[in-house]
């Protein structure tokens, strides 16, 4: 190993709290302790981590106080270091981790809030894509609407709960001085999350709509997403519902599942 | 699908380079305000990690180039770091200068990630004949791959490596010989670093190529007592203190004027109050112009 990668592997042990005597040293004190010099570079990093973490968990972090969100985020920063220079990457584990951590296993709803948190911050930093033309889609022969395949807008996330996470996040935004209680007991709730115009919104899907909607954005083709979504409502209004995701912009792209169609007929996706 | 097919598309007409008025950097919480009234500056400075997802913040930016010419500022690509650079983040780098065209790109002279783990910081380097060789390469596969110059920036540092054998300035000097990058040169730095480890600003700016700096930085920094002593940390978060001023003021007469911007990256103030500091340094420039002219007149 070359003098420098040694070094680095050394100075990076350090500041995640690993190990430092390995590395001390190396540093020149100038009349300081040269550990108190290094403290300042791990110090850096697990206070701006755990500011990275409250900026997309704000919810989270007024639902466990200040300090227990602190504690949190710096055992799940020792865990689970950032693997990538954009900090808006950063934190896609927080929820499972907040669903195992022994601390906050009474607040069972905790992790499923994180997850609509962090649904809104990945929504926020997707990309648009232009709807898709109606006249292009209107060309798909009727027989091969079951090969659909659709790109759904990038931004749309969909999420489960057991709980009224949507109550119980909008409630304890922290910009809502005024708190009202939230009965846990109402049950839970999907939700549908995506960009419109330069914000995320989101907001509450029935089961139909829910199932269908995420199986399109899986990439399931049109006949196994009906499928789905008839099993669990054989009277679901499937071209309303197609319908509807035309109209509020939804879809961006379409292609037919088969393998052996040429490039122009696919539209792109 | 590729969802950044749209984002990767459109090059622009290069912004032209920058002249004039200081700018400031950008930061999120001014980023609607900017984008509905351009403040009174000559530039805005941005770090291109923000950016990246290509949603609406990176709309707004584009809004915002219309209005005013941006400088994409990294603080991620690791340029010293022995891992090699992130061909995933180079590619997305990539994209965002190809698609905003912006009158300036730079990064830093340090490394942030070292087995797989990014330490969201600016490390220092040892300065030493295999660091030179490993930055060199790296800033010319970075600038061959964005097709165009770059700056560099001297970093602040809190400590130093016993084995260090370059002195810094010369380093930086180095890399421009070697790889015809340009330099960033943040006076703010050069006085922490000096004072947190025992160097002579002055002497330390004497030292730099002027001809090959193409920018200043300008923050403030937060004084910080560490057992008997103290350590000054870049925090950008404060008003550009006293004696970094007067430090500019000796950097202005040695390099002369170049694009100059005010970073504030916490505790961040209104913004009229950043456009206040960019004036500061307008004036500062002005004043220095005049006084050479003065000297030449003489």
């Amino acid at each position: 190993m070359s003098a420098l990668r040694e070094l680095q592997c050394a100075v990076g042990r350090a500041v995640l709290g690993l190990d430092e005597a390995s590395i001390v040293k190396s540093i020149q004190g100038d009349g300081l302790d040269p550990a108190a010099r290094l403290a300042i570079y791990r110090h850096h990093y697990l206070t701006s981590l755990t500011e990275a973490l409250k900026a997309i968990y704000p919810v989270v972090c007024r639902l466990v106080d200040e300090r227990f969100f602190a504690y949190a985020a710096r055992a799940f920063i020792d865990q689970a270091p950032p693997q990538a220079p954009c900090l808006f990457e950063y934190g896609a584990a927080f929820p499972r981790f907040l669903a195992e951590f022994p601390a906050a296993a009474k607040l069972a709803y905790l992790p499923d809030v994180a997850r609509l948190e962090w649904a809104i911050n990945s929504a926020l930093h997707a990309p648009a894509e232009a709807p898709v033309d109606g006249a292009a889609f209107a060309q798909v022969p009727v027989a091969d609407y079951p090969r659909l395949v659709f790109c759904l807008q990038p931004s749309l996330r969909f999420l489960a709960s057991d709980w009224p996470i949507d109550r119980i996040w909008q409630a304890n935004r922290p910009e809502n001085q005024s708190a009202e209680p939230v009965d846990l007991g109402e049950g839970g709730c999907r939700l549908e999350i995506r960009q419109q115009d330069d914000a995320v919104i989101f907001r509450r899907l029935d089961r139909g709509e829910f199932i269908l909607r995420k199986a399109l954005a899986g990439g399931r083709t049109l006949e196994e997403a009906a499928a789905a979504v008839l099993e669990s409502d054989p009277l679901f209004d499937l071209a309303m519902a197609l319908g509807r995701l035309m109209s509020e912009g939804l879809i961006a792209g379409f292609r037919l599942s088969s393998p052996d169609l040429t490039p122009e007929e696919i539209s792109p996706c | 699908m590729t969802p950044q097919r749209d984002f990767a598309q459109m090059p622009q007409a290069p912004q032209a380079p920058l002249s004039g008025k200081a700018g400031i950097g950008l930061r999120a919480q001014h980023l609607a305000e900017v984008v509905a009234s351009p403040p009174a500056v000559g530039w805005v400075e941005v770090h291109p990690e923000n950016y990246m997802g290509g949603g609406p913040a990176f709309r707004a930016l584009e809004r915002v180039r219309a209005a005013l010419p941006i400088s994409l500022h990294g603080v991620g690509l690791s340029l010293g770091g022995t891992d090699g650079l992130s061909e995933r983040h180079l590619a997305r780098l990539t994209i965002l200068v190809d698609r905003l065209q912006p009158a300036l790109v730079s990064e830093h002279l340090s490394w942030s990630a070292v087995e797989g783990n990014y330490l969201n910081d600016l490390m220092p380097l040892p300065y030493t004949e295999e660091s030179l060789k490993l930055v060199a390469g790296h800033i010319d596969q970075t600038q061959d791959r964005l097709r165009r110059r770059i700056l560099i920036e001297n970093p602040s540092s809190y400590l130093r490596y016993r084995h260090s054998t370059i002195p810094e300035p010369e380093f930086l000097a180095a890399l421009v010989q070697l790889t015809g990058c340009g330099l960033l040169c943040d006076v703010n730095n050069i006085y922490v670093s000096g004072r947190n480890l025992g160097f002579d600003p002055t002497g330390y700016l004497a030292a730099l190529p002027a001809e090959d700096i193409g920018e200043f930085h300008l923050a403030g920094h937060h004084v910080n007592p560490v057992g008997e002593g103290e350590i000054l940390i870049d925090d950008h978060g404060s008003e550009v203190a006293g004696p970094v001023w007067a430090l500019h003021r000796q950097a202005l007469a040695l390099i002369g004027a170049r694009p100059t911007l005010i970073e504030w990256d916490c505790r961040i103030p209104p913004l009229p109050v950043l456009v206040a500091e960019a004036a500061k340094a307008d004036a500062l420039a002005s004043a220095s112009l005049k006084e050479r002219d003065d000297v030449r007149a003489a």
